[in-house]
């Protein structure tokens, strides 16, 4: 083993037997034996790690990727089936909090159970017993029996311990969601300080934002394999933008099974509802959620959203070209209106609103026009999930058809290092640089 | 190995705390308590005197005391052998989220269940006294090592049936029945003189039988016990911890993927 070196995985794989339809009585084994069948799967497929000394490390993994499971070995709750992995130093594992505890015993006797369950002695308890008090701030309570305790009370206390065993490896399975908000920057703080003690930390957390404050170093892992290592931040906004791309593709996906559907339908829905469209006031091109407004004078028959390949489509990158083309007709003859478009973001926050008619002082002529056309050239808009808004009004603002929530629209972004709403277009200039991409520099007179 | 008892003992604190949790928990919200330690076994003397003494008569002097020197730490034998097996299982939400050594559990049963026979040995004095049949100071010097063997034997057997319950459930309903065989074929009701010549050897692999001996010798014969039975009672012991510990240490390895 490596000197500096504090953890040591080499080559770990483990393996579960996933029974059937496992009995494990007398009467089930004998009795059904083809029952017993069971078929190896692998969680870790080979795994080679090191940790030097006062190292954070933070484990990133969709769920059954084998984060837990190897969190679980380096425990040794449970034994690798290949490789082997070797620890200096007393391990502590906070992947259960409160372990042990007894509901009729008192605080201060369920801190001696639970510490001595991470392997405390007595005389070790006593030495850290005012600094778990003091951490749980729970002073007065403390001789009261644990199920009088609130949840968060009884959380508080379960941490205070097991943050207070001094171990020289400590693994943290998703655990620093305790207490209220203040209880939980402290126990930030105080793995932070533990840190800064030269304890080596590793950490499964679904927060990037908790392992990018603590960790020096995060392990991506993906089906049972490293996919990534290296410095948290980087680490993290490839695992984020993948996990996002691949749920966007799944919604993508829906959206054109839904397509094809919705065309079929619009063919028949044609030929029964030419007469009466003011009925179908939530037509299919209306996503689920939207709600519809107006005299009906004039009626929305198609809305749609293209990219710059001209295919339809409702995930879109930031920056990308997105094209909304409206159809539309007319109950009366002889209507000049006015067309809005607006986008909100999903959690109701209204982004941004135009017309054509405010902003070009024009009106369209109905009878003469089939289709109105609004293209963006560079959406500004930043990662996430947003709602386009579409109107036809009067040229007083009578509204004679409104669709909010017309589509939900997904934008993605290689990016997450910009906050807001949406992106302003700048650069950086450092006295006469002119920073691009960070990367390259050009000077200002060029 | 001895890494392993090494950490064992680095541990003793949780095996403490578990104990002082046991018997404290054990009858807690019973009105009578602590005091079940006691009543419990005190009929059951009651019970089999009044059967072996009024109804089938077995002409032994004094029964009832004959009876609660073997009775008494059979009941911790038994509750060993029983709670032992189930220590693991039982305890599975812990094993399956925090390391420690796995021993730690039964050995905290056998311990707990060890103090409880301690309380109980209370009662023996005091029959003791009471009758007026009095104590030999120099035998009960014997006592602590008779304890203590059983203590090894009863640890070594729960061990086993700890380690094998997790893997097959019904060993702790099956462990039911032998034990109560177990119990009748171990002199406690009866001296080893009744058992016919031809099946004592059979009847001297059984390795509580020297222990139950070794506690009558003490305490009712007011005797030193023969240095044979002792030394018989012993080694069974260490044989059956050590055969405990290793399949115990073996098999833990995949206790979490069964449980």
């Amino acid at each position: 083993m490596n000197a500096e070196n504090v953890i040591e995985v080499k080559n770990v794989k483990k393996k579960f037997k996933v029974y059937f339809d496992k009995g494990s009585s007398l009467k089930e084994k004998i009795l059904f034996q083809n029952r017993n069948r069971y078929e190896d799967r692998f969680v870790l497929r080979g795994i080679n790690f090191n940790v030097k000394k006062g190292e954070a490390i933070g484990l990133l993994g969709k769920n059954g990727c084998g984060k837990s499971t190897t969190l679980k070995l380096l425990s040794r709750i449970m034994y690798p089936s290949e490789g082997t992995i070797n620890i200096k130093g007393r391990v502590s594992s906070l992947l259960e909090l409160g372990a042990g505890f007894h509901p009729d015993m008192s605080g201060r006797e369920n801190i001696y159970t639970n510490a001595s369950i991470f392997g405390l002695t007595r005389k070790e308890i006593d030495k850290r017993m005012d600094d778990i008090i003091k951490f749980s701030e729970l002073e007065e309570f403390l001789d009261n029996p644990v199920r009088t305790y609130s949840s968060g009370m009884y959380m508080r206390l379960a941490f205070s311990v097991a943050i207070n065993v001094n171990a020289d490896v400590l693994l943290i399975d998703e655990i620093l969601a305790v207490g209220d908000v203040s209880f939980q920057t402290k126990c930030f703080e105080k793995l932070k300080e533990i840190k800064a003690k030269g304890t080596t930390i590793i950490i499964v957390s679904h927060s990037m934002g908790q392992i990018e404050q603590i960790c020096d170093r995060a392990i991506w892992i993906e089906d049972g394999l490293i996919k990534e290592e290296g410095v948290p931040k980087f680490v993290g906004q490839h695992y984020l933008v993948e996990m996002e791309g691949k749920r966007l593709e799944k919604i993508e996906e829906e959206f054109q099974e839904k397509l094809d559907e919705q065309n079929i339908n619009d063919e028949k829905e044609n030929i029964m509802s030419i007469k009466n469209v003011r009925n179908a006031r939530i037509q299919s091109f209306c996503s689920s959620r939207a709600v519809r407004t107006g005299n009906g004078l004039v009626n929305f028959i198609n809305v749609k959203l293209y990219n710059k390949e001209g295919k339809e489509t409702i995930v879109f990158k930031s920056g990308e070209e997105i094209t909304v083309k409206m159809n539309f007709r007319s109950n009366l003859e002889g209507i000049k209106s006015n067309f809005a478009v607006s986008f909100s973001r999903d959690d109701g926050l209204y982004c941004y609103g135009t017309s054509i008619y405010k902003e070009l002082d024009y009106l369209v002529d109905i009878d003469k026009t089939e289709e109105v056309t609004m293209r963006i050239l560079n959406n500004g808009l930043l990662q996430g999930k947003y709602l386009l808004n579409v109107g036809i009004y009067a040229e007083d603002d009578i509204e004679y058809d409104v669709i909010w929530n017309v589509s939900e629209i997904q934008i993605m972004s290689e990016r997450v290092d910009e906050y807001g709403v949406c992106r302003l277009e700048h650069y950086w200039q450092v006295d006469e640089l002119k920073l691009v991409n960070s990367i390259e520099v050009t000077s200002i007179g060029e | 190995m001895l890494k392993r008892i090494q950490e064992i003992y680095s541990y003793r604190e949780m095996i403490v705390s578990l104990v002082r949790k046991d018997l404290r928990g054990r009858y807690k919200g019973s009105v009578l308590g602590f005091l079940w330690t006691f009543i419990n076994p005190l009929f059951q003397i009651i019970i089999y005197t009044m059967v072996f003494s009024v109804i089938m008569k077995s002409g032994i002097d004094r029964f009832y005391l004959y009876l609660i020197v073997g009775l008494i730490p059979w009941i911790f034998f038994s509750s060993s052998v029983n709670g032992g097996a189930v220590s693991i299982i039982n305890q599975q939400d812990i094993v399956k989220k925090i390391y420690f050594p796995r021993e730690v559990l039964p050995i905290s049963y056998v311990t707990s269940s060890f103090v409880n026979m301690l309380f109980c040995f209370v009662i023996i004095f005091a029959v003791l006294f009471v009758t007026g049949v009095g104590i030999n100071p120099l035998a009960i010097l014997c006592l602590p090592l008779v304890m203590c063997v059983e203590y090894i034997l009863a640890l070594g057997i729960a061990l086993i049936s700890a380690a094998l319950t997790v893997y097959f459930r019904d060993l702790e309903h099956i462990l039911g029945i032998v034990t109560m065989a177990w119990m009748y074929l171990t002199p406690i009701m009866y001296s080893v003189d009744m058992v016919p010549k031809n099946i004592i050897p059979i009847f001297n692999l059984n390795p509580l039988t020297p222990v139950i001996i070794a506690y009558r010798d003490i305490l009712y014969y007011k005797r030193i016990p023969h240095l044979d039975t002792l030394f018989q009672a012993t080694v069974f012991g260490i044989v059956i911890l050590l055969i405990g510990s290793i399949t115990f240490s073996h098999l833990q390895k995949n206790f979490v993927e069964e449980l």
